[in-house]
């Protein structure tokens, strides 16, 4: 996938790209402080907002093999059961009974197939947003800060679910966090994102340790401190 | 329904209580029905087009949303009658007429119930629509179905207000016994014979029968939520 020169004006906000290549097959990263554009540029992927000027080259890939999960999901009026089949219903796929209930069982989730989706947890919620964006076996699949409620335990089953899809077949992954180990350990390729302009693309040890530009190392920075201050915390 | 007749034909006057129920229901129904398919479809196309003057056109929305009803009863009148636009339709002082009369009373208060919450809402729907990859109906028919509680309300509202009205169904449909008398002109009509006993039997009947129909339509309401909770 290409993004060629976007531009994309909210109020004040300007997002504005260089022209970036999305590698297929490969777990991206992106990165940046609030309001600096992540989510718009997913957005803009995902069609869900027109740009201003500039294209995506989706080079061939069908944007409704596109997905994308929110930092607050969405749920229809319905079961768990009901949400997950959503996106097989709309594609007139018969929903494997077996593989819904494998799915909720390896999220904690047994039990609460048909319970209310809205009365779930918010860490519940976002179990369910990841696994209903997988169920349908997207080519493309962006994560807006979904796994941000999770406790360390469902980060790390998510991170292995992501890494074991990525063994199965070749899906492009586009996640974005703030937790920096998290996007460290999973990602192969970061966008470093910076007032609503892509200031580097590259691999990560490129990204975070290796460049030049202030900005990033700053960044790069006050998210390490914060990471050691908590550790701290932690320990004393 | 000869006994239901003779039962009502013994408790009031000889004013035609049983066909004005009957005319009652007949109208009312048809005139939710109709308004409720245009005024939904009307608040879809209004959220969802965006065109100059699109403000002005809500805000008329709203102000017909409380016009008076004798209002519309006169210019629909004035369409209707012989030297009328419409007066070929034969339309004057008959249920249709008063249908007519009904449905552009009820339609900009559906429109504007639909339209209210399809903009707070709607855009989330829609949002998360494309992020499963559903088409443009599929999108649609999810709004629709996400907001359907909103959409009963408005329907609900909508013959709440056909039911109760008087004043455009008593100038275009004339009043006339066992034809176009509805229970809230017999009432009107009872009430200038100084028979107030008998209004205030019927107005209270009129009541206990839109209670009964409202407590219906919330059940299944009901059930369906009920449903989903498991």
């Amino acid at each position: 996938m290409k993004i060629i020169d976007l531009i994309k004006k909210q109020g004040d906000f300007e997002l504005r790209t260089k022209s970036v290549t999305i590698e297929e097959g490969k777990i991206h990263g992106i990165i940046g402080g609030n309001g600096c554009g992540k989510t718009t540029l997913c957005k803009l992927i995902m069609g869900m907002i027109l740009p201003d000027s500039g294209k995506i080259d989706y080079e061939g890939l069908d944007i409704r093999e596109i997905t994308m999960t929110a930092q607050r999901p969405y749920f229809i009026r319905g079961s768990v059961y009901e949400n997950i089949c959503y996106p097989l219903k709309i594609r007139h796929i018969q929903p494997d009974e077996q593989k819904i209930d494998a799915w909720l069982f390896r999220c904690g989730l047994e039990g609460k197939k048909r319970q209310y989706a809205r009365s779930l947890s918010s860490g519940e919620q976002q179990k369910v947003s990841m696994i209903r964006a997988l169920i349908f076996d997207p080519r493309f699949i962006m994560i807006d800060e979904t796994l941000s409620n999770l406790d360390p335990e469902n980060l790390e089953l998510f991170e292995q679910v992501i890494l074991e899809i990525q063994k199965e077949r070749p899906v492009t992954w586009m996640l974005i966090s703030h937790r920096l180990a998290h996007i460290y350990k999973m990602c192969e390729v970061l966008h470093f994102m910076y007032k609503g302009e892509i200031l580097a693309s590259g691999s990560k040890d490129k990204i975070l340790f290796g460049t030049e530009d202030e900005r990033i190392r700053r960044f790069v920075a006050n998210e390490v401190i914060k990471m050691e201050g908590n550790h701290a915390a932690f320990k004393g | 329904m000869q006994v239901i007749k003779e039962f009502l034909d013994t408790f009031f006057s000889d004013v035609g209580v049983f066909d004005a129920i009957c005319v009652t229901f007949q109208m009312a129904f048809s005139a939710t029905f109709i308004s409720s398919v245009l005024g939904v479809l009307l608040g879809l196309l209004l959220e969802r087009a965006e065109f100059i003057g699109k403000k002005i056109v809500i805000r008329i929305n709203r102000t017909l949303m409380g016009v008076p009803p004798v209002v519309v009863g006169l210019i629909v009148y004035m369409l209707l009658m012989r030297r009328g636009p419409l007066g070929k339709l034969n339309m004057l002082f008959s249920i249709q007429g008063m249908i007519f009369a009904q449905v552009l009373i009820i339609t900009p208060i559906i429109c504007g119930m639909t339209y209210t919450s399809l903009v707070s809402r709607a855009p989330a729907i829609r949002a998360f629509a494309r992020t499963m990859g559903a088409t443009p109906i599929q999108t649609q028919w999810l709004v629709v179905r996400e907001l359907k509680n909103e959409l009963y309300f408005a329907v609900v509202t909508g013959f709440g207000r056909s039911i109760s009205e008087v004043g455009a169904v008593m100038l275009v449909g004339g009043n006339i016994k066992g034809h176009t008398r509805t229970m809230t002109t017999t009432i009107s009509l009872l009430k200038s014979q100084g028979i107030f006993t008998e209004g205030l039997t019927l107005g209270i009947l009129l009541l206990l029968m839109a209670f009964i129909i409202q407590s219906l339509a919330d059940f299944f309401q009901r059930g369906e939520k009920s449903d989903e909770n498991y």
